[in-house]
């Protein structure tokens, strides 16, 4: 009867193996044992912590992610990819779905949302130096993760198959087609056919649902344990020093760094073993055993409840938005009337606007530049320092040539948006 | 032995993603066939200009002169609208004259011009992978 008792207790237990923490072991080890928890580290530095410097972006972009993956997999149980039935049931969501036309919404603006926050975040990351070594790698991890989100939300665009999608992706694979040499073969095989037909659609269903999904997800998870191999956040190296007063009372200090910047390891005394923690070996001196007294604090719960802030914050305005404003949906699909003017989602129409000037250099040759430039970012600006601040002073050059960039960029979108009319002409929105 | 067996897995890795691109390219399609019928000649009485959208396909006589002018834009394929002077592309602003040379936009070359035989049983044919100069008629 008394184990009858314990029962849930029991069950209980073998699931999470610690009680919540009272102590600082707990702390540790909430982090270390939980699958869930255990991609973060045990501390974090302080810096790390202040909303201000990151804004909570990336994590912001990963959960737009996961609420993507799950309206995604809910929309897919009514979702038939044919060109017969793909609009019927765009309208069965509106109609007889229950909840259809909100999870459409959620799906729709959190897609949207996804873009601009990666987009943001890509800034962030940029104008506080972040992408310098050891973060190289990460930033071009990046890079490709900015990329798979567009090609995501241009493979979803064509599946509802209205007038909007038809065209936009008509556009869109001609772009492609410019590309030197191979850009006919990337548009056949994207398509699968000549035109924008069933073959296409089926195609981009798959790679929408399956192939770039799964390429996002590898790509965020090698993201995130760079995020943690590089040694955590970037930051100004004032934030590993620690505040005066605690240095002055601590005395030869007797924790071993895990892995001791070459600096430290001069100063530390020789004789002494080193250990090497459970943490792994890890760039940086940002990992320590012992209770060396430094700049973090335990992950739990200060980074946790910085993170379900965050996580409580995406999914408010998401709800809201799916709440307050229709995903559009235009008139089903006429291959023989392209709209007037046939305009892509917004965040392409600065790609149009450049490719109602030259289709190559508008589609192919300048986007092309501008994506190697960002890729080769942290092997071009090879300078030191400006690291983890905002607009720092040694970085005025490469900040100020990103921020042309980007407003540049901004331009031609909000010229493509709101001042072009039928047959891409001038007009004012006034 | 190290280097013989990364030989192997790299020359299977190359002959795997050769192989899943020879998988993804069709062989067959499933679209629009690229040679259709399309009526008697007597159906286009001279001054005609009719456009088969779905065909994206333009009709042009002029007294015993046929001929099939390409209505897919050259700069990224939508559908150019039949106008007073030509041809125009809603899309991005191409516009072309009477022969679909362009005239303004940013469409990089003419609209092609397609073959037109007579079938046997007497209708007018148009095979869209076949493409002859400009100014070439089909003798009615």
């Amino acid at each position: 009867m008394k184990t009858l008792l314990e029962f849930p207790r029991t069950v209980w237990d073998s699931v999470f193996r610690h009680p919540l923490p009272d102590s600082d072991l707990g702390r540790s080890q909430t982090s270390f044992t939980n699958f869930f928890l255990h991609i973060h580290p045990v501390k974090v530095n302080r810096h790390t912590l202040k909303p201000l410097y990151t804004l909570g972006l990336g994590l912001m972009s990963f959960f737009l992610f996961v609420i993507l993956v799950f309206t995604g997999i809910l929309l897919m149980f009514y979702y038939v990819p044919s060109t017969t039935q793909a609009y019927d049931r765009m309208l069965d969501l509106r109609g007889t779905v229950a909840f259809g036309t909100f999870l459409r919404n959620m799906h729709r603006w959190s897609a949207h949302g996804m873009v601009a926050i990666v987009a943001f975040h890509m800034a962030r990351v940029f104008l506080t130096g972040s992408y310098k070594k050891p973060r190289e790698f990460n930033w071009i991890i990046g890079v490709g993760l900015f990329l798979v989100t567009l090609f995501l939300s241009f493979t979803g665009y064509l599946l509802p198959w209205d007038q909007l999608a038809y065209w936009a992706i008509t556009v869109g694979t001609s772009i492609a087609g410019y590309a030197p040499v191979i850009g006919k073969d990337i548009k056949f095989l994207l398509l699968g056919d000549n035109t924008v037909g069933q073959e296409a659609l089926l195609r981009f269903y798959v790679l929408h649902v399956a192939v770039l999904p799964a390429v996002l997800t590898l790509l965020i998870a090698i993201h995130f344990w760079r995020i943690r191999k590089d040694g955590g956040l970037s930051r100004p190296p004032e934030a590993d020093e620690l505040p005066l007063r605690l240095a002055a009372s601590t005395g030869p200090s007797m924790a071993i760094t895990v892995n001791a910047t070459p600096m430290q390891l001069d100063t530390a005394p020789k004789k002494e073993k080193r250990q090497f923690g459970l943490m792994g070996i890890v760039r940086g001196p940002f990992t320590k055993t012992g209770n060396t007294p430094d700049n973090s604090v335990y992950s739990w719960p200060n980074l946790l409840t910085a993170e379900l802030f965050v996580f409580i914050l995406t999914v408010a305005i998401i709800l809201v938005l799916a709440l307050c404003f229709q995903a559009p949906l235009e008139e089903p699909v006429n291959i023989s009337h392209p709209p007037n003017p046939a305009k892509a989602p917004w965040y392409f129409l600065g790609l149009q606007e450049l490719v109602s000037y030259s289709a190559f250099w508008g589609g192919v040759g300048i986007p092309g530049i501008e994506v190697l430039i960002l890729f080769l970012c942290p092997f071009l600006d090879r300078k030191p320092g400006g690291v983890g601040k905002w607009f720092a002073k040694e970085r005025m050059l490469p900040n100020t040539l990103f921020m042309t960039f980007a407003i540049l960029n901004v331009m031609f979108v909000i010229v493509g948006t709101v001042f072009r009319g039928p047959n891409w002409e001038f007009v004012s929105p006034w | 032995m190290t280097w013989l067996s990364s030989f192997a897995l790299a020359s299977a890795g190359l002959i795997a993603a050769a192989a899943n691109f020879i998988f993804i390219k069709p062989r067959a399609t499933y679209g629009a066939p690229s040679r259709f019928l399309i009526g008697k000649p007597e159906d286009f009485p001279s001054g005609t200009r009719i456009s088969l959208d779905a065909h994206r396909v333009c009709v042009v006589r002029d007294g015993n002169k046929l001929a099939a002018i390409s209505t897919t834009c050259t700069h990224l394929g939508c559908i150019v609208g039949v106008a007073d002077t030509g041809f125009a592309c809603p899309c991005h602003g191409s516009r072309y004259d009477q022969d679909g040379n362009v005239t303004g936009g940013p469409a990089p070359k003419a609209l092609p011009w397609y073959q037109v035989t007579l079938a046997p049983n007497g209708e007018l044919q148009i095979d869209t992978n076949v493409q002859i100069n400009s100014g070439t008629y089909y003798n009615v």
